[in-house]
């Protein structure tokens, strides 16, 4: 019996992987994992470097095609729409390595996010149609909204290109590029990698927000085992591929698997090593 | 305040003084050398046409039209004037800005004086990079920091706003008098020496009333102009002039101050005070007024400005226009969306041969409909639109099954198009009259308009380009321009963000297609025929490479870029074999030593070489483009234009530049 239905989760799941594979010529870099994620949650995915977890965030987002498996959202399958089709059934996600359009504006980037959720033709554009200049003020106006859930400071700088800023800013951009095509669940795959203690902190602050004051659905990839530990409702494991344990923050901190997974791998500290926990390449 | 002229103004206080002579020498004497060459003719012409020379017009119209032209330019110099004195920040100094009027302005009037307009430009090609790099040597050598963009941006309190408006009047007063003495003073020369009739001594004192007047008030206006473009008073930025863009609660000052040095240069460029007004945006829009109302009345001022040819040289302008758009329609696909197409003169052909199919003899050959010869010309105008969609179709049609493709391989399938279709048309003889071509092919027709002359050809380019130039700047800021540059930053990441990659593509590929396809219907309805020779891959790259010399991206540089290619390929070298033809030239003695070593030279001959020279010289020393986008600017000299010395890996955490230049990829 999953945890889900010991926990008493009523209906379908908001995302459901089942027994998702990817093949990589002979290299099976995900095999037959489950996943599920209930609405409102927060999920974490941990596991060693190249356990496969971005391949999995990949696989969701229709970067990679399953090999085998399942992926469904709200009950419908995910498989064979492409990366913008996903984006418009309500799944946002954010980088690893922070992939914004580096020589366009914060304001820009946040724009290019809502491009799922604006009308405008070529037509309309091309000859300023009252909607479309409607449109556009609208959206301007909501991406600076966007940018205000992290305080003012990005929207003073809403006009500087994102390549002048500095990591931790350029991680909120992107999240804010991602919040705005109005997702229900948003994949954060690292957020805090790179920050240092306090900024760790910050971005801990503003994931619970999204969930509490935005209603988001959050999936995230982390490897601050601290910062797993306390913000997770769930913690699923995964370790070549497959997927070791799944539980409560709690449960698989405890896990002989997990534990020995972690210690296994040369480069990498036990999990009682606190914030700094992030593994050399 | 009064509006009176002030006491104040005719005795200016030293540091006024001190700006409005650096100002109006610096403008004075490219005036005076443009209106001796030919300002003065034009006015003479009207005033009194039987002392004007044989080359010029002589109907009411066209005098008219040419005064219009020099009025307008002696108030945008007046205005300029007010401007350019109130806005100075004054930190720059005096020396150094008449030098660069001296390079920028004065040598090349003397150029295309002396040369024409196209060579005159050409050389001047030759001599600005030269300066460049010889101002950043002397830069270097002396330790030169460009003061901080925002250090004299100030808000400015009422006092100051009125000694603006004071200077501003001042300079266009004070410019008004000069100019007015020194043209007065040339006329009485004249009028003594007997060469000047009486009604022009009339005009020159009139003359000498009227310019300081209309300086002051110009001067005043200037003023205006220039107040709009400070920062605005309140602290709480709502509600500033001219500024005015929904910021919240912070001032713009503060905003300012918080970008990076290079975002802050850029937006300091459009305020006042300025270091550079000769560059800043204000002044910008004096320039582009003045060079559009000279692009509209050129017709017109050739005579005056060139003598006889007039007809030759709109010919090759009208030319020249439709490269322009070959070269706008390219950048939407290489330079906004980032796709690089080596198969551009494809669409070319299709728009071409699709007048050149419709609007001929061969329309009633392919369909056995009979067509009114009269009355046919007149398909032109709905055709224009049509041959844009039929190319806009086959973009559509031949980069669908394509646009999957990544990068390289996509280019390399453009080549095959560019190919495949010119050869295409040169097989389906039975449609297209194969390698003859098409001859005969109707000019447009409009009422009381003679087509067999050039003028009408280039005010109908010029029209075509203005639509051209206003879609790509409409699309380009739009949904989908952002798109198409999202995919060109990061494909995955714009996928990622909700862009349909295909799709935002092949509409690239379609809006390029269908400006080239009007280009082509032009072209075919200007040279009257059409022939499968004349598309080739190295029309294509020809186009690849306006783009990429004028500054991918870039709207007016590759308007930049394709008039100078044009100019290289079509003419310089054609006019250098003229004019090497003249012996006892210098060019013919060169001539006759080259071709001792090299029997058959021509300059037209080596016209790929010095191409391709151009091309390697330029993507070494200026990849960006002649004219680049503030984007590619930063794109390629980012770490420069941030204080970042080339170890940007080694500066310290927490100096400036350190995040900035650390990329997590």
């Amino acid at each position: 019996m999953s945890v889900e239905q010991v926990n008493g989760h009523a209906g379908i799941p908001m995302l459901d992987l089942s027994k998702v594979t990817k093949h990589f010529g002979g290299l099976a870099a995900v095999q037959d994992v489950d996943l599920q994620v209930w609405p409102q949650e927060i999920v974490s995915i941990i596991g060693p470097n190249g356990a496969g977890k971005t391949t999995v965030f990949n696989l969701i987002t229709a970067i990679y095609r399953p090999s085998a498996g399942d992926v469904r959202l709200g009950g419908h399958t995910l498989v064979g729409l492409s990366p913008d089709q996903i984006v418009r059934r309500g799944i946002a996600r954010t980088f690893q390595n922070i992939r914004l359009f580096n020589n366009m504006t914060v304001l820009e980037n946040v724009l290019v996010g809502q491009h799922t959720q604006l009308k405008a033709t070529v037509l309309g554009s091309l000859f300023h149609t009252p909607a479309v200049v409607r449109e556009e003020e609208e959206a301007r106006k909501r991406a600076i909204e966007l940018l205000s859930f992290f305080g003012s400071e990005l929207v003073t700088r809403q006009e500087e290109y994102v390549i002048n800023l500095s990591y931790a800013d350029k991680r909120r951009v992107e999240i804010a590029r991602a919040l705005a095509s109005n997702p229900k669940l948003l994949l954060l795959d690292e957020p805090t990698a790179g920050m240092n203690e306090a900024e760790t902190l910050e971005a801990v602050k503003y994931v619970r927000r999204l969930r509490d004051e935005l209603g988001l659905t959050i999936l995230l990839i982390e490897h601050k085992l601290a910062v797993t530990m306390g913000i997770s409702d769930r913690i699923s494991v995964l370790d070549y591929g497959r997927k070791i344990a799944e539980g409560l923050p709690e449960e698989v901190r405890r896990d002989e698997k997990v534990i020995a997974a972690y210690l296994g791998k040369a480069s990498t500290g036990g999990e009682k090593a606190p914030v700094d926990e992030k593994a050399e390449e | 305040m009064s509006t009176a002229i002030s006491s104040g103004m005719l005795h200016p206080a030293p540091d006024t003084r001190r700006l409005l002579i650096k100002w109006i020498v610096a403008l004075l004497v490219p005036v005076i050398v443009f209106t001796l060459w030919s300002g003065e003719s034009i006015i003479n012409a009207v005033i009194s046409p039987a002392t004007a020379s044989g080359d010029v017009p002589s109907d009411p119209i066209s005098l008219i039209e040419a005064a219009v032209f020099t009025a307008a330019f002696y108030v945008a110099v007046l205005l300029l004037a007010g401007y350019l004195v109130a806005a100075d920040s004054g930190r720059r100094g005096t020396i150094e800005l008449w030098l660069d009027v001296l390079i920028f302005a004065l040598v090349p009037l003397i150029f295309v004086i002396l040369f024409g307009l196209i060579i005159g430009l050409a050389l001047c090609a030759v001599v600005w990079p030269a300066y460049f790099y010889g101002r950043s040597l002397v830069r270097k050598a002396r330790h030169y920091e460009p003061p901080p963009p925002l250090e004299s941006l100030k808000v400015m309190n009422d006092e100051q706003r009125a000694a603006l408006m004071s200077r501003a009047s001042a300079g266009g007063l004070w410019f008004g008098i000069a100019f007015a003495a020194v043209s007065l003073i040339v006329d009485l020369v004249y009028f003594f020496t007997g060469t000047l009739p009486v009604i022009l001594l009339i005009w020159a004192i009139v003359r000498t009333l009227i310019l300081p007047v209309a300086g002051y008030f110009l001067g005043r206006l200037a003023g205006v102009i220039a107040l709009r473009r400070a920062l605005p008073q309140s602290e709480n930025g709502n509600g500033g002039n001219g500024v005015g863009r929904g910021r919240d609660r912070l001032s713009r000052r503060q905003q300012l101050e918080v970008l990076s040095t290079t975002r802050a240069r850029e937006e300091a460029q459009d305020l006042v005070p300025n270091d550079l007004p000769l560059r800043s945006s204000g002044a910008q829009r004096f320039y582009l007024i003045l060079l559009l109302a000279f692009v509209l009345f050129y017709p017109v001022l050739d005579p005056f400005l060139f003598g006889s040819g007039t007809d030759g040289r709109l010919d090759g302008f009208g030319n020249a226009g439709y490269y322009v758009i070959l070269a706008l329609g390219l950048n939407i696909v290489v330079g906004f969306a980032g796709l690089l197409d080596l198969g551009y003169v494809a669409f070319f052909a299709i728009g071409s041969y699709a007048w050149g199919m419709v609007g001929s003899t061969q329309f009633g050959l392919l369909t056995g409909i009979h067509v009114n010869p009269q009355l046919w010309p007149w398909f032109f105008w709905p055709m224009l639109l049509g041959a844009a969609l039929i190319a806009a179709f086959f973009g559509v049609l031949l980069g669908a099954p394509t646009l999957r493709l990544r990068g390289d391989y996509l280019a390399i399938v453009t080549l095959g198009f560019g190919e495949i279709v010119p050869v295409i048309f040169l097989e389906l003889d039975k449609y297209t009259n194969g390698i003859n071509g098409i001859v005969g092919v109707y000019s447009p027709a409009l009422p009381g308009v003679d087509w067999t002359s050039s003028t009408p050809y280039y005010y109908l380019i010029l029209a075509l380009i203005a639509f051209v130039i206003f879609a790509n700047i409409r699309l380009r800021d739009s949904r989908l321009g952002r798109a198409w540059i999202a995919i060109r930053e990061d494909e995955v990441a714009a996928a990622s963000s909700g862009v349909n990659l295909v799709n935002t593509k092949l509409f690239a590929f379609a809006a390029g297609a269908f400006f080239s396809g009007i280009a082509g219907a032009f072209h075919t309805a200007k040279l009257g025929s059409v022939s499968p020779d004349s598309f080739g891959f190295g029309d294509s790259v020809i186009y690849l490479a306006m783009v990429v010399i004028g500054g991918i991206g870039s709207i007016p540089g590759v308007i930049v870029g394709a008039l100078a290619v044009y100019a290289v390929n079509e003419f310089i070298l054609a006019q250098l074999d003229s004019l090497a033809a003249v012996p006892g030239s210098v060019l013919f003695t060169i001539h006759n030593g080259i071709t001792h070593v090299i029997p058959g030279f021509t300059f037209g001959n080596i016209r790929n070489l010095v191409f391709g020279i151009i091309l390697v010289v330029i993507m070494i020393f200026r990849p960006e483009g002649l004219i680049p986008s503030a984007r590619r600017r930063r794109e390629l000299h980012h770490a420069e234009e941030e204080g970042l010395g080339g170890d940007a890996l080694d500066v310290a955490p927490g100096a400036p530049g350190f995040e900035t230049e650390v990329r997590v990829e």
